[in-house]
């Protein structure tokens, strides 16, 4: 998760900005983002998204990294039931989705629980 | 400074929302504006076409050219606008100032869509394109997923249950019931609309508008194009106004809180020196439940977190104290994403020339529409009053 950091206040974000939203600094450096955060919401998605349908259903959230950036993303490995406003996750990389005829295949972040036995694989495969 | 020019809507034209299978994006266009089309003695000066999903739902591009061709309108200036489902209100934003600005005397703004030919995860697909492609769409989350993240949080941050939410899908509901060129002309339960199917927990299917075909249009020019007689019948549009926000709702400081909508509406009401309380009714951008509470409260209609209690004790009904919605809104008219916004115009228009029967406000005089993009991240107000009864003319 590569966000970036305005040079001349600090301010942080995600995704990363052309301005800094908080001083209007152009300067700003390229910043990994922390793994680590909490769950704002989240949702239980029952209608899928062309391309995403064999993954039906699936669960979103709205998470506050532990710098204060927000974003949303795939929640994984976590149990629907006990998810909460406030439950930690961590980030896992996985894979997002395959292009059919091409076989492109796109990974990229995710959220599970802070100890996912998973949390340090590179795939699903 | 001379006075501004006044932009009247003089006419307008629609379709019933719903299904046009054997129909074309320009034959739909046709069937809105061909008696309007017909009774004009000349064309308009420019015709505006709102669209968002023309590309993805009919392959089809060049819309402005393509619409302005069916209904014959060659040598016409077409241009086409896509704001998501604010295409609309962009699009009417567009033609009044280009009629204040001078340079037209007469504008038609011609909203379209087309959605229903599309299978659900293509129209699922093709409403999140009003996200960010590379931090929202590529994840696979669908914008209806997006507004149940932010009705969740509004229902926790102001302790308001899944019953208490309900209370919007029923007010549209009970609208639309009676409204000719509804979608869905059916009332719904409080626990009707609760234990619904859920599409995205916390919201169920009746929280969130059925996207349908159809077009709407109206015919936008000024003051000096009218007669004194046609003038009786106009609408005189008092203000249009328009503002973006971050287009990610979870960037903003306050997420509960739409700033476009709110900014767009204070200019607008400024600009035409009315009050919200002197609105008689509004058209809302309601195409999810919590999306009808926050924009009340962001125009102060409500207090934050109270919008929907408000509307379970009638404030927002036909007969209450500020009507929305009154042909039912995107949930009950129905919602053709890109039209909708002229859709919302064709309803002020009628009630305020009290052409609504069942669903007339008595004694309208002023009314506000807002439309959106994506989560309030552009929003369009507009205020309209009609000439007869504004007291100004
Ligand atoms: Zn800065």
């Amino acid at each position: 998760m590569l966000g970036n950091k305005c040079e001349k206040c600090q301010a942080e974000f995600f995704p990363p900005v052309n301005i800094c939203r908080a001083c209007k600094s152009i300067d700003l450096k390229p910043l990994e983002m922390p793994g680590a955060g909490k769950i704002l919401s989240y949702t239980l998605q029952k209608e899928s998204v062309a391309g995403f349908e064999e993954q039906e259903p699936m669960v979103f959230g709205l998470v506050e990294l532990s710098n204060g950036v927000r974003l949303v993303a795939q929640i994984v490995d976590f149990p629907y039931e006990s998810l909460k406003i406030g439950s930690k996750v961590k980030a896992v990389f996985r894979r997002v989705k395959a292009d059919g005829p091409s076989g492109q295949i796109y990974y990229g972040y995710k959220f599970g629980p802070p100890r996912s036995p998973r949390e340090t694989s590179a795939t699903e495969e | 400074m001379t006075a501004a020019l006044s932009v009247f809507i003089s006419r307008i034209g629609y379709t019933k929302v719903g299904d046009h299978w054997d129909k074309s994006l320009s034959e739909i266009a046709f069937q809105a504006s061909k008696v309007l089309l017909k009774e004009e003695a000349s064309p308009p000066d420019a015709i505006i076409i709102a669209n968002a999903l023309s590309e993805l739902s009919s392959s089809q591009g060049n819309l402005a050219a393509i619409v302005a061709d069916a209904l014959d309108l060659k040598g016409v200036p077409a241009y086409r606008v896509e704001a998501a489902g604010g295409s609309g209100g962009s699009a009417i934003n567009l033609g009044v100032n280009l009629i204040k600005g001078g340079q037209m005397e007469s504008v038609l703004v011609m909203g379209v869509e087309k959605m229903r030919d599309l299978d659900p995860a293509k129209v699922m697909q093709a409403q999140g394109l009003s996200e960010n492609a590379d931090y929202s769409q590529f994840f696979g989350i669908s914008i209806a997923a997006m507004n149940a993240l932010l009705a969740r949080m509004y229902m926790h941050e102001y302790d308001v249950t899944r019953e208490k939410l309900s209370a919007f899908p029923v007010v549209a509901h009970k609208n639309s019931s009676t409204a000719e060129h509804a979608q869905f002309r059916k009332k719904f339960t409080n626990e009707e609309v609760s234990r619904s199917e859920a599409v995205a927990d916390p919201l169920r299917v009746l929280d969130c508008a059925p996207v349908g075909d159809g077009a709407a249009c109206a015919l936008l020019v000024s003051e000096d194009k009218l007669s004194s007689e046609q003038r009786k019948s106009a609408v005189e549009v008092l203000a249009t106004e328009s503002s973006s926000n971050l287009v990610n709702f979870f960037e903003r400081p306050k997420m509960l809180h739409f700033g476009a909508t709110e900014v767009a509406a204070q200019k607008a009401l400024k600009k035409a020196h009315l009050s919200m309380e002197e609105i008689d009714f509004l058209e809302l951008h309601d195409s999810y439940s919590e999306l009808t509470a926050i924009s009340l409260e962001s125009m102060g209609l409500s207090k934050q977190g109270e919008a929907c209690n408000d509307a379970a004790a009638g404030r927002f009904d036909l007969n209450g104290q500020f009507p929305i919605s009154t042909f039912g809104g995107m949930k009950g008219r129905g919602y053709p994403v890109g039209a909708a916004g002229v859709y919302q115009i064709c309803e002020a228009f009628m009630q305020l020339t009290e052409r609504s029967g069942f669903n007339q406000v008595p004694n309208a005089r002023f009314g506000l529409v807002q439309s959106m993009s994506g989560i309030d991240s552009s929003a369009y107000v507009h205020v309209l009053g009609f000439a007869g009864r504004t007291g100004r003319n």
